[in-house]
């Protein structure tokens, strides 16, 4: 069977730079970040200036490849850093592989940590894009979060993107906000979607809130102090939101993900494709077909690591195993286009018509209740409602392919190994 | 080594609370013998079975035969029997008391007495037993020696001017023990010349030398080769092995009255060679059997299936290989419309249930769904017949019966006096009818009841620890049968009858019972794609209900490539999770949600 699969031989055209500096940890924050304390600046914290010697030579060490196409410099709070300091790391991603034109280059800020000089600065270094972490306009909410900005910086931050983009500086940007929050009623949540939208951001990426364990919020739960909206309320409000968003002329193309028709975020969609990226920083996780490489989560191993550094970004290079099926459902069904039949075909080692029926057999009931279509040769969550159980429907799917692996099991080659 | 003089031997026990040291002491005396070098020694020798080992205690009784020179010069056999530790192996216990002339009796010096070991100790009174007091854990700085020998003298009206004070974890006191075992534990009476009668007191199932037995023999001698009868289940055998456990089974030529050994003879299942059976010589067998066999009889019965009905075949197996270990296992298979195939399990207690059922699921893989405990009932039926029903879902119709008997126990619970008000508060829940109450000493009481069978195996005796900070214990026995108004109160899930969750309750407590089965089947459900309306019903009458919604959100908003693995390996447990769930018409139900009348009370 001729099997088309996701470029998994081709060598990467994304990168993510993780910098890892915060002046605080948010209340829900699991990312490998460093608080630095509310003064900090990317030009006077040594902490910085010793991580940044270390990414440079992440970056000088990692292999060669093909132009870069998307570039994304998240973290922590990227905008900490110094406006030399950024160009310097641009030219470092340009040295190592160069830039295709046109390429997508985002750096995430945080309000309150850049003015509108700052933001001309970063945008002369190559910046095209901002993911401006916003998370809510609402005060007492961003209180409850632990952010160090308040709704006034927020309004202040997104004005100087307006303007830069309205100047033809910036080519998009993107507003981050949180969902189902603690003490988030309804008509609040309504608030903030309609100042977001009166903020015009190209994109929205919109989080319904996860509690993670060893955060301030899984403590206040297990105390029994987190007073989020119950499953039913959550649910009510991510349905509202896509249905108000989508009258906003915003496409709902990922779960967490809205845009105005050409703003989708390029540089998400090569994770949710199969597609690999190179990853450098602290914490970063490269992909390359089915291989996953995440870098040490602390400054002492992170040194260690680079110093000892082998076999990185993705083992012994292309060709890489290409993405199993659950990976490629994972992944896939984040976004509206869902997978191709023909990926999972060729990843299951399944005939069409004996993966149809096993859909058939697996989500029968889903795709009555209309969360799941696989009409067009894809197999699709069906936004809102499908969206809000993909959780549910990939159990499902994962049950499903374990008992598939089971019954084959030992006969037949692991379909996992058909390329 | 067997022509030991009836004299020296001192065939002994241990008596003593969980936790109070019993393991600790007996590997101590092993040790101190030289039975067993201090290197080659497991932790807790008697405990040989994993189970065990893992939680604390002991379930199945062994022996050990150890060789101990005495002040006197001479060389002493001292033949230790180790008893279970729990109230589901009484039983048990009174055999193993049987064999023996003596009993440590072996007391926290910090903790005190505790019903379990009250009840043993009037035991092992009642078989005429000299009781030696040990005083264990004096080395810890709770311990109070005084106290607690004044408290054993109040209590069980031992004479304590005596008792050993003891470590059993440094040794302190352990060459005072063995030498009191040799000056204060009688020899066993010289019935060498009689017809041989053996009392089988364990036995355990070998997969190559069939059942072991192990056993005393109180009168007579038994040889390789003899050919013997066990009286009870009248079968003979001839014997492969005759030995002594010292505590590995060594071989030997011959045991005579007074000796413990053990025996093979190619026994197929251990219901062939019971607990409390009489050995006697095929050709020249004894007049009668030694009294007190009784065949162990189930308490508690719950329904067994497999979550997966492939299983079926796998837990026949199973259970059919348990079975020739554990003779007081009961089970006959079962069907039902929610469950499919599956078994009804008879057991001695809850203890013995859940070791069953973990070994099945440890030892055997299988996944399993266990319906909550259920008693005997002895309903009357119309047409003059009485019919016993072990499955709440059997029970015959309102009009085929004229009434219903459920099994009623005597209680004794052990208590500092301090939480005689909500232990009390507790029984009367349970439907307990207060006896009396007495003052043990000063500031601890003995509360006597009588309930129900079914109100003990439910969560009586978690309640009663978390009330009393862990502080109570309690002892109970079969009374009979009593007649009262009780009724069957069924679980609908789904518009569908779930046999599984059908219990009898009293009458007066079915509203209650109802309303909290269904709230709680509400909590333990999870929410599935569609609406669930749980139920609970007496007759055609619904009493209760509520509904679980369909669900309506469960997606990870952030999942970028990282995080891909931890969320992979998140959902692919929960997926297999799923196979643990039972389907019951298109319902997924938890194992934890067929336990719900359990845990009506958290």
């Amino acid at each position: 069977m001729s099997v088309p699969l996701p470029p998994s031989r081709r060598l990467p055209r994304s990168l993510y730079l993780h910098i890892p500096f915060c002046r605080r940890r948010c209340f829900y924050c699991d990312f490998p970040v460093v608080p630095l304390g509310d003064g900090a600046d990317g030009t006077r914290s040594p902490s910085i200036a010793r991580y940044l010697d270390l990414l440079h030579r992440d970056l000088a060490a990692a292999p060669a490849g093909p132009p870069l196409s998307t570039v994304y410099i998240g973290g922590g709070t990227p905008s900490l850093l110094s406006v030399p300091q950024l160009q310097a790391l641009l030219a470092a991603v340009r040295r190592r592989w160069g830039l295709a034109p046109a390429a997508e280059v985002t750096l995430e800020m945080d309000p309150g940590s850049f003015d509108a000089d700052r933001l001309r600065g970063v945008l002369a270094a190559g910046v095209n894009r901002v993911s401006l972490g916003g998370q809510s306009f609402d005060d007492g909410v961003l209180a409850g979060l632990g952010r160090c900005h308040r709704r006034a910086d927020l309004l202040q931050a997104c004005r100087w993107l307006r303007q830069a983009r309205a100047q033809g500086r910036l080519h998009s940007w993107s507003l981050d906000l949180i969902v189902n929050l603690p003490g988030q009623s309804a008509d609040l949540w309504e608030t903030t979607l309609a100042a977001a939208l009166a903020e015009q951001p190209p994109h929205l990426s919109i989080y319904d809130l996860i509690v993670e364990p060893g955060t301030v919020f899984a403590r206040a739960e297990a105390r029994g102090q987190l007073d989020c909206p119950d499953e039913d309320a959550a649910a009510d409000r991510l349905v509202h939101t896509h249905h108000r968003l989508a009258a906003a002329g915003y496409g709902h193309y990922e779960i967490s993900s809205w845009a105005l028709p050409g703003h989708g975020a390029r540089h998400n969609r090569t994770y949710w494709t199969g597609a690999g990226w190179w990853a450098c920083g602290l914490g970063a996780t490269a992909g390359a077909g089915a291989e996953r490489l995440a870098r040490p989560r602390t400054r002492e191993a992170y040194a260690l690591w680079l110093q000892q550094r082998a076999g990185d970004q993705g083992g012994d290079g292309p060709p890489w195993p290409a993405p199993p099926v659950d990976d490629l459902l994972l992944v896939g069904l984040r976004c509206r286009e869902g997978v191709p039949l023909r990926w999972l075909a060729g990843a299951s080692g399944l005939t069409p018509g004996a993966l149809q029926a096993d859909l058939e057999a697996a989500l029968a009931g889903w795709r009555r209740q209309g969360l799941v279509a696989w009409d067009g040769g894809r197999l699709r969550l069906l936004p809102p409602e499908g969206f809000c159980l993909s959780n549910a429907v990939l159990r499902d799917l994962l049950a499903w392919w374990q008992g598939r692996r089971g019954a084959d099991a030992p006969g037949r080659p692991s379909p996992a190994g058909c390329r | 080594m067997t022509d030991v003089p009836v004299s020296r031997i001192r065939n002994f026990c241990i008596i003593a609370h969980i936790d109070h040291g019993k393991s600790t002491l007996a590997d101590r005396l092993l040790q101190d013998t030289g039975t067993v070098a201090a290197r080659d020694m497991q932790e807790q020798f008697l405990d040989n079975m994993d189970l065990e080992r893992e939680r604390g205690i002991t379930i199945k009784l062994q022996a050990a035969r150890m060789e101990y020179k005495a002040a006197d010069g001479e060389t002493y056999i001292l033949n230790l029997i180790d008893t279970p530790g729990h109230v589901d192996f009484s039983y048990e216990v009174s055999r193993s008391l049987q064999a023996c002339e003596g009993a440590l009796l072996v007391v926290d010096a910090s903790q005190g007495v505790e019903a379990q070991t009250l009840a043993n100790v009037y035991l092992a009174i009642a078989n005429d037993l000299e009781i030696i007091p040990v005083l264990n854990k004096i080395d810890l700085p709770g311990a109070d020696p005084e106290r607690i020998s004044a408290e054993i003298e109040e209590v069980i009206g031992l004479d304590t001017s005596q008792a050993i004070a003891c470590s059993a974890k440094t040794g302190l006191g352990v060459p005072e023990i063995l030498q009191a075992v040799v000056d204060r534990v009688p020899p066993p009476p010289d019935r060498v010349e009689e017809p041989l009668r053996a009392l089988i007191f364990d036995s355990y199932y070998d997969p190559y030398r069939g059942v072991i037995v192990y056993f005393r023999v109180l009168s007579g001698r038994l040889r390789q080769r003899d050919k013997v009868l066990l009286m009870a289940s009248r079968k003979t055998y001839e014997l492969d092995e005759v030995g002594v456990m010292a505590p590995d089974q060594r071989q030997v030529s011959e045991l005579h009255a007074g000796e413990v050994g053990y025996l093979a003879a190619s026994i197929k299942a251990v219901a062939d060679a019971r607990v409390g059976d009489t050995i006697t010589l095929a050709a020249d067998p004894a007049p009668d059997p030694l009294p007190g066999y009784t065949e162990a009889k189930p308490m508690v019965f719950c329904g067994l299936f497999p979550t997966d009905a492939d299983q079926y075949p796998d837990l026949r197996e199973a259970l059919d290989k348990l079975r020739l270990s554990d003779a007081a296992l009961q089970y006959e298979p079962e069907t039902s419309s929610a469950m499919g195939f599956g078994f009804r399990c008879g057991f001695l207690g809850l203890l013995h249930m859940e070791i069953v059922q973990e070994r099945l699921e440890r030892e055997y893989d299988l996944d399993l769904i266990v319906t909550a405990p259920s008693v005997v009932y002895r309903v009357n039926l119309v047409d003059g017949e009485t019919v016993l029903v072990d499955n709440p879902a059997t029970l015959p119709e309102p009009q085929q019966r004229t009434s219903i008997e459920e099994p009623y126990v005597k209680l004794e619970v052990y208590t500092p006096n301090t939480y005689n008000g909500t232990l009390m508060e507790l029984c009367q829940e349970r439907r307990g009818q207060f006896i009396d109450m007495k003052y043990m000493t000063t500031d601890r009481v003995t509360l006597h009841y009588e309930m129900p069978l079914a109100e003990v195996v439910t969560d009586f005796f978690d309640q009663m620890k978390s009330r009393t900070k862990g502080y109570a214990s309690m002892e109970y026995s079969l009374i009979g049968y009593r007649e009262n108004a009780l009724v069957r109160l069924d679980v609908l899930i789904n518009g569908e009858k779930a046999d599984p969750l059908t219990t009898i309750v009293h009458r007066d407590k079915a509203y209650n019972v109802g309303k909290g089965l269904v709230e709680k089947l509400k909590e333990l459900i999870p929410r599935q794609q569609f609406k669930i309306p749980i139920q609970a019903s007496i007759g055609s009458r619904i009493i209760a209900s509520e509904s679980i919604s369909a669900m309506r959100k469960d997606v990870l908003a952030k999942c970028y490539g990282g995080d891909i693995s931890r969320k992979k390996k998140l959902l692919q447990k929960q997926a297999k999770g799923k196979k643990r769930m039972k389907a019951m018409g298109r319902v997924e139900v938890p194992q934890e949600a067929f336990m719900a009348v359990l845990k009506l009370n958290q």
